[in-house]
Formats: structure tokens, C-alpha cells, sequence
């Protein structure tokens, strides 16, 4: 009597959870244009995925409180994955399967979790808008990938050139590097130009990806007595080995690249992190007055200050909601609309057709690069990121 | 030379550091069978809860850490009474399984309470000879031993190998000097026999989970002063402390001891002077290579001399 009392109720309640939501489902799906965005919101990274959920937030309320895209609601679904490339390719496999009927994908972050993803991305015809991946092949390998920064080998060449050209009296180098496809394409791209510029580089040496012990490669860093340490990785590692280094005893000067441009560097470095260099696609600090306007309702809405990748990630999902906009027809099938989104994309190819965000004017090469953003030097001063007072003009 | 010097003393507190855990993970197994794999997270939740008492409750270090330790040993007690007491004359796979169980849900609750961002003790809340830096302009360590050659060797170091050997040298005469080890030994032998001499097994057990985790919990704060406190902590040094217990003869706390060394002394000259992306897998390799050679590790018996 109990078990069939209990059998009941276990079937009337699955039927009430799984029918409601089904007809709210079929409802608004008519009046809401559903985007995927795809970023480490767990895991060591954590840090960036955050940022990025709220530059891609309010760049949502704006758009929405602005009418939507020709009426319709845009809807951003966060997928999670973990800063991981294995993870990633599951999250990919969930957006494109997904009943949500996704349309586009902003994301990934990671360099490698963008090229986990693109695969799966390719075969189902669906746009990948990286708003943070740089490493040099992301885009090469797919006509549906595009991203809205520089590559790797740009930013490579741009810190060895700054440490050659700006901070002149640095003359060898030691590359500390990330073991993943981040790390070692910028470590490829630094070493080429350091070469060709005659910048010399002492050391070389590698790390995995959440370790927090770095003393053993730092000594042997520190034999070689490099003036400089270039920490070619993401912020969480990048803390600890400016950390741990200026425990050891080394005062070579730290430089990074735009993996170590997160305020949580400076939380975990602490005070190591004083006179710390770094190269960035975007810095408030130089950009203008739009960007200023966005950092003020960013900071009005959030509480907290924009970093690089809530920039970049607000102009990213402009660019999708744009596309959306221009080409979204509700009677085409999500294939069609899908691809819609990418004709309209690659249309974008000169700097008339570009799109205008925060981050500047960004349009895409035929491999769906973007080619015309510079790079910025930033320092850490006082405890805070702040625009270096010398900027590398141009690169050789 | 200095570098070689500067490499030996860097493995020394690493592997300082992973005896101190392994000694939980043998003890646990010396007196129950039993691979006890949430012992990892109670290392971490040693940070975590150290550090919680340092930053929300303005607890001095030098009483944080002894809190720590007796919060975690009744955070040991408390997972053995709930998990594995019920469990004791189960098949032993599924006390395991209950272990790794155990493991993930303690590594979800600290990313519930505390998120996955890694944190670190603040530094001005530590005592002062703790603090290593470098003078930028002079070049000048504060906190630290100038060794011969250019190397420097900080207090903290200092401090994190004298407390490893102190609680190493304290544990092995509570064992062999104690009424407590002396039961504990005799409950690693034969447990029914204990019990049937009068031994409360279940309180010995409950005493042995309670060292292990304050042992554990000294090993994360250790780690938290120099690097990242995050909730996947436990697992990345539990399983490098793990190799060394079933390097040294999983069961035997002199091989724990030996088997942390060793492993953090091939992890930093791994890492230091052959390859640095595979310093795990080439302490694995010697652990490998020493289990094909002695099945029982460098120390374990295959009879039931355990603790």
C-alpha cells in the first residue's frame, strides 16, 4: 500500500517537473535568440571566467533594455568549461545538441579549450567567437572560428621588442613557460623574435598547468642569472612563480603576457607583484571614451571595475548580436541561421565593413583573425595594473 | 654547486612536507587495510580552516595552527565514525570506494564554502621570519640564510623541516614509548585480538584517524605558506604522498617518512635538472621501479608488523 502510495507521488511529480518547463520552453522560444557563452567559470581560471560572464552580461541587459534584436530577447547560456580543453569538448558537444536551439558560441577562453571545441564546432556548422584564445592556429584550422584579439606571434614579438627597444637595459632573458597550447605558442613566438633581434635567452623551462610548486625550476632559473623572466602563462601559476622567485632571492625583472592580466595576479603575487611588465590586446587606461562609458556601467551594474576580458567579451557578443540582427530569419531552419551568422562574420573583412566596440575596430583576414589591434604594455604600480609610461609605437 | 645545494634543500622540504601526509595515509592502512583517499582533503581543509581562523576570526598563526590541527582531527574522527565504522567487517572494496566518496565530497563542500580560487595566508598575518623577500634594489634577502655560493636557504624553510622532523621524532616514540602506540601496534597486528584482550579497537582507530589528519593538517598549512591554498590541493599532493607511503612500504611509518623524502628529493631534481613538465612522472618512475624490484615497498613486511 505504502509503495504504491510512494509510486504515486514519485510519477506525479516527475510529470509536473518535467511538464512545466517543457511549455514554458515552447513559448519563449519563439521570442528569444539563445547564445552560448563558453569560458573556465570553475577551476583555476576561474578568475577570467568571471570577468567574462560580466562583460557578456551587460552587454545582454543593454541590448535588451534597448529592445532586443529586432524584437526578439537575447538569451546567453553560460557552459562551463573549466579552463580544460577534455571539458570543453563536452561542453561543445552539449551546445550543438543542445534543445536550446544555440546559435552561436562566444568563447572559449583558453586557447586550448577553443581548439577542443572547434572540431566538434566545425561539424555542426556553428561560429566560435573567441574573445580570449592566441594561440597562433585557433583560427587557422576552421572557417567557423574568429576571434576579436591578436595572435600569439604578434604578442611575442611585441614583448621582445618592448624589452629590447624599451627597457634597453635588459639583455638576456629566461623564458618560464606553460606546457599547453598557450604557453608554448607564445613561448615559440618570443624565442623567434628574441633571436632575429639578437635579445639573448639564456633559459627555457616549462611548468604544468596548476602547479603551485616552482621552486626547483626558479633555482635553476637563477643560476643562469637572466636579467629578465618571461612567464609565458595564465595569472593563478604566473602569481606564485613571481612569488615564490622573489622568495628565492631573484630580482630579474618579471614580465608576462595578457594570460597574467587579471586582477587575481595581484592577489596572489601580493606585494612580489610590484614592477611587474605585461603585454594586453585592450587596457582602459589608453582606450577611449566609449570604453570609459562601458567601464562606468560596468561598474554600475557589477560593483567591481572591468578587466581586459569583460572588454573584449562585451564587444564579442555586440558582434553576435549584430550579426543576429542583420541576418536572424525565424522561418530559416538553426542551420541556416547558424550559418547566417558566419557569412556575416567573414563578411566583415575591411576596415569599413569592421565592427566598432570598445576594444577598437575590429574586422577579420580570411582565416578569421583579427590583424589590426596593437598591443599595450601595462606595469604594476602601487599595487595596481597601470598603463606603462612608455608604449612600443610601432613593430618592427 | 650552489644551485645543487639550493635543489637538495628545496626537495628536503617538499618531501618534508609529503611525509608528514603520508604518514596518515600508512598509519590508517597499517592499523585497517584501508587506503583512506579522503585523507588528501583533510590536508587541504588543514589550509582552509587555518586560514578561515586567520582571516575572518583575527587568530594569531602561532594559534591557528594548533587549532587547525585538532579541528581536523575531529574532522578525521568524525569521517571515520560516519564512513568507515560502519563499514569495518564490509569487503574492504567497499570501505575504498566509500573512501573516494568521502574524498569528492569533501573536495565539492570546500569549493561550496571557500569557490575554486586559489587563495594564500595574507602575508602580514604571518610572522614575521616567515616572510622571505628580496630587497629589489640591494639584492638583500630578508628571512633568510645566505648559503655558500650565492644560495639562500629562507627561515621558513628552516622552520618547515625543524616542525616536520619535531612531529616525526614525537610520533614515532608515541608509538614505541606510549600506552597508546603500543595498542596501536597491537591493534595492526590483530585487530580481534585486541578487542578480545580488551583493547577498545574502535577508540585505538579513532585515535589513529585523529593524529594522521592534525599530521595532515601541519602538512597544508606548510604548503599554504608558500603556495596556493585551493580545494583541488588535496588531491595533487595526496596522490604524490600516496606513492611515497607505498614507496616506503604502505603500513610502515619509517617508510612513509623515507618514501615523502625520496619523492620530493626526485620531484625537484626531476624538475630542476631533466625535464620539468614531467617532475611527477619521474618521481612515479622510481616508485615503479621500486615496487617491480620489493612488491612491499622499501620498508613493508609481508607479515603483519605494520605500525
Amino acid at each position: 500500500m505504502r509503495n504504491w502510495l510512494v509510486g504515486l507521488l514519485i510519477v506525479g511529480f516527475v510529470s509536473i517537473c518535467g511538464c512545466q518547463p517543457a511549455d514554458k520552453n515552447k513559448q519563449e522560444s519563439q521570442k528569444e535568440l539563445k547564445v552560448a557563452v563558453a569560458a573556465p567559470y570553475t577551476g583555476g581560471g576561474a578568475a577570467f571566467g568571471e570577468m567574462i560572464k560580466r562583460g557578456a552580461e551587460l552587454k545582454e541587459k543593454e541590448i535588451n533594455e534597448a529592445g532586443g534584436i529586432n524584437g526578439m530577447k537575447l538569451t546567453l547560456l553560460f557552459e562551463d568549461d573549466a579552463g580544460k580543453g577534455s571539458e570543453a569538448s563536452l561542453v561543445a558537444e552539449r551546445i550543438v545538441n543542445s534543445p536550446q536551439k544555440i546559435l552561436a558560441v562566444v568563447g572559449h577562453f583558453n586557447s586550448d579549450c577553443s581548439l577542443a571545441g572547434q572540431e566538434i564546432y566545425d561539424r555542426a556548422g556553428i561560429v566560435e567567437l573567441s574573445p580570449g584564445s592566441t594561440a597562433v592556429e585557433v583560427c587557422e584550422q576552421s572557417i567557423w572560428t574568429f576571434r576579436n584579439l591578436y595572435r600569439d606571434d604578434f604578442q611575442g614579438k611585441f614583448i621582445a621588442q618592448y624589452i629590447d627597444n624599451v627597457l634597453t637595459d635588459l639583455e638576456s632573458v629566461a623564458v618560464f613557460f606553460d606546457n599547453d597550447a598557450y604557453g608554448r605558442g607564445l613561448r615559440n613566438g618570443f624565442v623567434a623574435e628574441a633571436e632575429k633581434i639578437g635579445l639573448n635567452v639564456v633559459a627555457s623551462e616549462a611548468y604544468e598547468r596548476d602547479s603551485t610548486n616552482f621552486k626547483a625550476q626558479l633555482t635553476s632559473i637563477k643560476a643562469k642569472n637572466p636579467d629578465a623572466i618571461f612567464i609565458s602563462g595564465l595569472f593563478a601559476e604566473a602569481g606564485l612563480i613571481v612569488k615564490q622567485g622573489r622568495e628565492a632571492g631573484i630580482t630579474a625583472q618579471f614580465f608576462g603576457a595578457d594570460g597574467v592580466d587579471s586582477p587575481d595576479f595581484l592577489t596572489i603575487a601580493g606585494s612580489a607583484a610590484e614592477g611587474t611588465y605585461l603585454s594586453t590586446p585592450f587596457t582602459f587606461g589608453a582606450a577611449g571614451a566609449e570604453a570609459k562609458q562601458m567601464a562606468a556601467n560596468f561598474e554600475a551594474f557589477h560593483g567591481v571595475a572591468p578587466d581586459t576580458w569583460a572588454a573584449l567579451t562585451y564587444d564579442a557578443v555586440g558582434m553576435i548580436a549584430e550579426a543576429l540582427e542583420k541576418t536572424y530569419n525565424a522561418e530559416a531552419s538553426l542551420a541556416d541561421n547558424r550559418k547566417a551568422i558566419r557569412e556575416h562574420l567573414a563578411s566583415l573583412d575591411t576596415p569599413e565593413e569592421g565592427y566598432n566596440g570598445v576594444t577598437g575596430l575590429t574586422y577579420f583576414d580570411i582565416n578569421g583573425d583579427t590583424v589590426n589591434k596593437p598591443a599595450y604594455a601595462k606595469i604594476v604600480k602601487d599595487g595596481q595594473f597601470t598603463v606603462a609610461e612608455k608604449q612600443l609605437s610601432e613593430l618592427k | 654547486m650552489a644551485q645543487l645545494l639550493e635543489q637538495f634543500i628545496n626537495g628536503l622540504v617538499l618531501g618534508g612536507i609529503y611525509a608528514l601526509i603520508a604518514v596518515g595515509y600508512t598509519m590508517v592502512y597499517g592499523i585497517i587495510q584501508l587506503i583512506n583517499f579522503a585523507h588528501g582533503e583533510i590536508f587541504m581543509f588543514g589550509a582552509y580552516l587555518a586560514l578561515m581562523l586567520i582571516t575572518v576570526f583575527n587568530i594569531p598563526f602561532w594559534i591557528a595552527l594548533p587549532a587547525s590541527m585538532l579541528l581536523c582531527a575531529m574532522l578525521g574522527m568524525l569521517i571515520d565514525l560516519v564512513a568507515y565504522r560502519p563499514l569495518r567487517n564490509a569487503p574492504r572494496l567497499s570501505a575504498l570506494i566509500t573512501a573516494i566518496g568521502i574524498s569528492l565530497v569533501l573536495q565539492n563542500l570546500a569549493r561550496m564554502i571557500w569557490s575554486a580560487r586559489p587563495r594564500l595566508f595574507p602575508t602580514e598575518t604571518l610572522p614575521a621570519f616567515l616572510v622571505s623577500e628580496v630587497n629589489m634594489q640591494t639584492g638583500e634577502i630578508l628571512n633568510a640564510i645566505p648559503l655558500p655560493g650565492g644560495g639562500i636557504l629562507p627561515y621558513r624553510d628552516v622552520f618547515i623541516l625543524l616542525l616536520a622532523v619535531i612531529l616525526m621524532i614525537a610520533l614515532n616514540r608515541l608509538i614505541y614509548l606510549t600506552r597508546i602506540g603500543k595498542a596501536m601496534r597491537a591493534c595492526a597486528q590483530d585487530r580481534v585480538a585486541s578487542n578480545l584482550m580488551g583493547i577498545k579497537t574502535n577508540q585505538i582507530i579513532a585515535i589513529t584517524f585523529a593524529i594522521g589528519s592534525a599530521l595532515g593538517a601541519v602538512a597544508g598549512i606548510m604548503v599554504g605558506l608558500s603556495e596556493n591554498i585551493t580545494p583541488t590541493m588535496g588531491y595533487y599532493k595526496g596522490v604524490a604522498a600516496f606513492a611515497a607511503a607505498v614507496l616506503g612500504g604502505i603500513g610502515n611509518i619509517t617508510g612513509a617518512m623515507l618514501g615523502g623524502i625520496i619523492i620530493g628529493l626526485a620531484e625537484v631534481f626531476g624538475a630542476g635538472y631533466i625535464s620539468s613538465g614531467y617532475r611527477l612522472a619521474i618521481a612515479y618512475v622510481i616508485m615503479i621501479a621500486v615496487i617491480v624490484i620489493r612488491p612491499s615497498g622499501l620498508f613493508g613486511k609481508s607479515t603483519a608488523n605494520r605500525a
